[in-house]
């Protein structure tokens, strides 16, 4: 635990308020506990602020003067620079709010995107990118984000992109508490922390026994895997999606929707997103790492060797 | 001496500004001013129709089911595709569960906290609305995270993850409900309205249900204290009950499909004037969206039908424009939805009552939104039984996606919710989405009529331009989440204060 309380702001751009939701659901710990166990200074959280406004006015500019210190930035939501640069589709103020956000990310020790719209430019990016959006250091993965490729906080990190539309409940809080613990973070390629980011969404999948014995739906509302006709991106996305569930319960593809890889730079894929793509009859995504040819060996093995239960689809997923 | 100060609200949905002139103390006009555009329906143009169940979730983080549940419905429509009732259960079942939960954080994260304010520490109650409301720190604060999180848990057993899942699709659902699926959903469905009944009613829901009038609510909350019987006297010694009416027209596009019937709503769709006391049938071709104070082009200049509706932005300042929201008219009028328009519409005789001695004032408004938990509770382990008698039955159809138009209208949370679709050479040609937002805080049309959250602000008395409270109680009880920042303009000197 810290002495010191932590200053936070959490401030949302063009947003659907979905990562806020998902951390009122987040439990291990809630958010109130979070707040008191780890001594944070709530600077601002736009949907359960009771401060007047003004006071969040004031504290701004006190932080891009150097008047108060920022030790965490939450940013929720795509920054919106259109129409023509202006940053006019989304305001604060009067102000372009893409341009308070990256006066604040300067002075900030540490910058956390939550969300893949933050990180990436998510859902409001997508072609044909109508509000001019982007990701807050990063456009769909490449450079093109509101702040420049080099961009380091204070601390000596790059924005850190914790992705997910929405991002997991106990993603969201147990990065925070990395950070005011100190703990290391293992930034991967996309500058997401390793703990969350190193599982495949398909391990943990209950639907793993259909996928090992190639026994693949082709519609909706059965027991099989979704990978290979319905777009399951599961087998090439990184979340902990199977193996922390969500709100306690589930996830999407033990329920039968496909993983749509919503932690990724790319998302939503501009393609068909219940389809999956294929050259002949295998799909062109293959499981991460598994090379074309082996996998249509083990493929036709295993179809081979699928026991009755599974071909008549008698196992619950 | 008049005035004009500029209110900036950032909502969970969006921002919002408010411009108010006020003249004497009272707000003599009104400005809604929506300060973002995201472009939605720009991205579903040209995309699988499919993608919708995806794209359209993420609109609104808090209502995400009820989008999807638009979406699938515009789909099946094209197909004039029914899914069978078990599917319509699992549905309802989800969409129930986001509606409790909204209601239960937007009174109790949005709305309570505001009645902590010192101002109102003269008043009756005012040490147990603190210890009950006040944010972070108040007994029902804390226990409207822990039960709004356990009650939304019923959507990710039934279709995986809570905000932003895509289960629905053209048809039926994509989960299998089992016996362990209801029994979860069931215990969580218990636990919650164990909560709502000691803490929140003060009795039972089926008690609760027998008080129809505002005499018997009257005497109901003197004699008790629980949270809605302390928060309807104290509502109504601030003055809540006699402000912020707005417009008289309510709308409904009926809330939850009956499984067994499915061409009818189990909370009946159609407006409702309560001034007239009137209820009329719902003809969806009266719906209209007017940009003219909108920051859209359109060289007809005419108000379209969203079948036909265009959203080509086109940021203009200086205009007379000013706002990026539509301006969703019904038979050309300003109609108003939510909570309290839903139960209007479907005759819930607590509601007619009250509306009939208060008019749709703040506090009726807000109470709609406590109230209707106690008769969706009911609806919801309804739902679950009628699943539980009959888990065997199917809950897929087949269901070709064909090209031509659809629409899919529901109940949010928040109101009515429509998205209208046209699909051609299997792609999305046009996508339009009216949001229960859109409808109550559109701004001014060819008219000039004042949207309905405008209306509701012009008359409002505000005493205190330092502190004017009073505005945020009558924009919450609208269900925005807001925090206010008021710019006082004219005078040379420039404010900003929030409302708290």
């Amino acid at each position: 635990m810290v002495n010191k309380k932590i200053t936070m702001l959490w401030m949302q751009a063009g947003a659907c308020s979905g990562d806020t939701m998902s951390l009122l659901c987040a439990d291990r710990p809630s958010w109130p506990e979070f707040v008191e166990q780890y001594g944070i200074d709530v600077i601002w959280q736009p949907s359960l602020s009771t401060r007047p406004m003004s006071e969040l006015m004031e504290d701004i500019d006190a932080i891009i003067n150097d008047k108060l210190i920022l030790d965490i930035l939450c940013v929720e939501g795509s920054l919106a620079l259109g129409p023509n640069g202006t940053g006019m589709f989304d305001t604060l103020n009067d102000q372009p709010k893409a341009f308070v956000i990256k006066q604040l990310a300067e002075k900030a020790n540490n910058v956390v995107a939550v969300g893949t719209c933050a990180a990436f430019g998510g859902v409001p990016a997508a072609p044909p990118n109508p509000t001019e959006s982007t990701g807050m250091q990063s456009f769909q993965g490449e450079s093109g984000g509101l702040l420049d490729n080099g961009f380091k906080s204070r601390s000596g990190q790059p924005v850190i992109n914790i992705s997910g539309c929405p991002t997991h409940p106990n993603t969201i809080i147990q990065t925070l508490i990395s950070l005011v613990e100190g703990y290391p973070l293992d930034l991967n390629h996309f500058n997401q922390p390793g703990e969350f980011y190193s599982t495949m969404v398909h391990q943990g999948c209950t639907r793993n026994e259909y996928h090992e014995y190639d026994i693949e739906e082709e519609h909706f509302g059965e027991p099989g895997c979704l990978f290979y006709n319905l777009g399951c991106q599961g087998p090439y996305t990184s979340a902990t999606c199977n193996t922390e569930l969500w709100n306690n319960r589930s996830s999407k593809t033990r329920e039968g929707v496909p993983c749509l890889g919503c932690v990724s730079p790319d998302f939503p894929r501009n393609a068909p997103l219940f389809k999956t793509e294929k050259v002949g009859n295998i799909p062109v995504a293959l499981p991460l790492g598994v090379s074309r040819p082996r996998y249509m060996a083990y493929k036709d093995l295993a179809n081979d060797a699928a026991p009755i239960r599974i071909i008549e689809r008698k196992m619950k997923p | 001496m008049s005035r004009r100060i500029k209110l900036q609200l950032n909502r969970v949905e969006g921002d919002l500004e408010i411009e108010l002139e006020i003249k004497n103390g009272i707000v003599t006009d009104a400005r809604c001013i929506g300060t973002m555009y995201r472009g939605f329906e720009q991205i579903l143009i040209g995309r699988a129709p499919m993608d919708a169940l995806a794209i359209t979730p993420r609109i609104c983080g808090i209502c995400s089911t009820a989008h999807l549940y638009a979406s699938v419905l515009a789909l099946e429509s094209v197909s004039n595709i029914i899914p069978p009732a078990n599917a319509i259960r699992v549905r309802n079942i989800c969409l129930l569960s986001e509606e409790i939960q909204s209601d239960c954080r937007q009174t109790f994260l949005m709305f309570t906290p505001d009645l902590c304010h010192s101002s109102y520490s003269t008043l009756n109650d005012y040490q147990s609305i603190v210890a009950k409301f006040q944010d972070m720190q108040g007994e029902l604060y804390q226990d409207a995270i822990r039960f709004s999180r356990d009650i939304i848990e019923i959507v990710a057993i039934f279709g995986g993850q809570w905000p932003h899942s895509s289960y629905m699709v053209p048809g039926g659902v994509t989960s299998l409900p089992d016996r362990r699926k209801v029994i979860n959903s069931l215990a969580q469905l218990q636990r919650y309205t164990q909560w709502f009944e000691h803490k929140i009613l003060g009795t039972s829901l089926a008690d609760w249900s027998r008080i129809t009038s505002l005499a018997e609510l009257n005497n109901f909350t003197q004699s008790s204290d629980s949270a809605i019987a302390i928060l309807h006297r104290f509502c109504r010694d601030m003055g809540l009950d006699s402000v912020g009416s707005g417009s008289e027209k309510m709308i409904s596009y009926g809330s939850l499909i009956d499984p067994e019937n499915p061409q009818e709503r189990i909370r009946s769709d159609g407006t409702y004037n309560y001034k007239l006391k009137k209820h009329a049938p719902l003809d969806e071709s009266k719906i209209t969206e007017d940009i003219t104070s909108s920051w859209y082009h359109d060289e007809s200049q005419t108000a379209r039908h969203p079948m036909q509706g265009l959203t080509q932005p086109k940021y203009d300042p200086d205009s007379e424009k000013y706002s990026w929201a539509k301006a969703p008219r019904y038979d050309k009028d300003v109609i108003q939805t939510g909570p309290l328009a839903q139960l209007a519409v479907a005759k819930d005789p607590l509601i007619l009552d009250m509306l009939a001695q208060n008019g749709s004032s703040t506090w009726t408004r807000q109470f709609a939104r406590i109230h209707r938990q106690a008769s969706s509770l009911i609806i919801l382990k309804d739902q679950l039984s009628s699943l539980l008698e009959c888990l065997d039955a199917p809950t897929m159809i087949h269901c070709p996606l064909e090209d031509g138009e659809g629409v899919g209208m529901i109940e949010a949370a928040r109101g009515s919710l429509g998205h209208w679709l046209k699909i051609e050479d299997g792609k999305i040609k046009n996508f339009q989405v009216i949001t229960p937002t859109a409808w109550n805080a559109s701004p001014r049309d060819i008219n000039q009529q004042p949207g309905h959250i405008e209306q509701s602000l012009i008359g409002l008395p505000m005493p205190d331009l330092d502190e004017p409270i009073e505005i945020g109680h009558v924009v919450r009880s609208h269900d925005p989440c807001l925090v206010c920042t008021v710019h006082l303009l004219g005078s040379g000197k420039k404010h900003r204060f929030g409302v708290t």
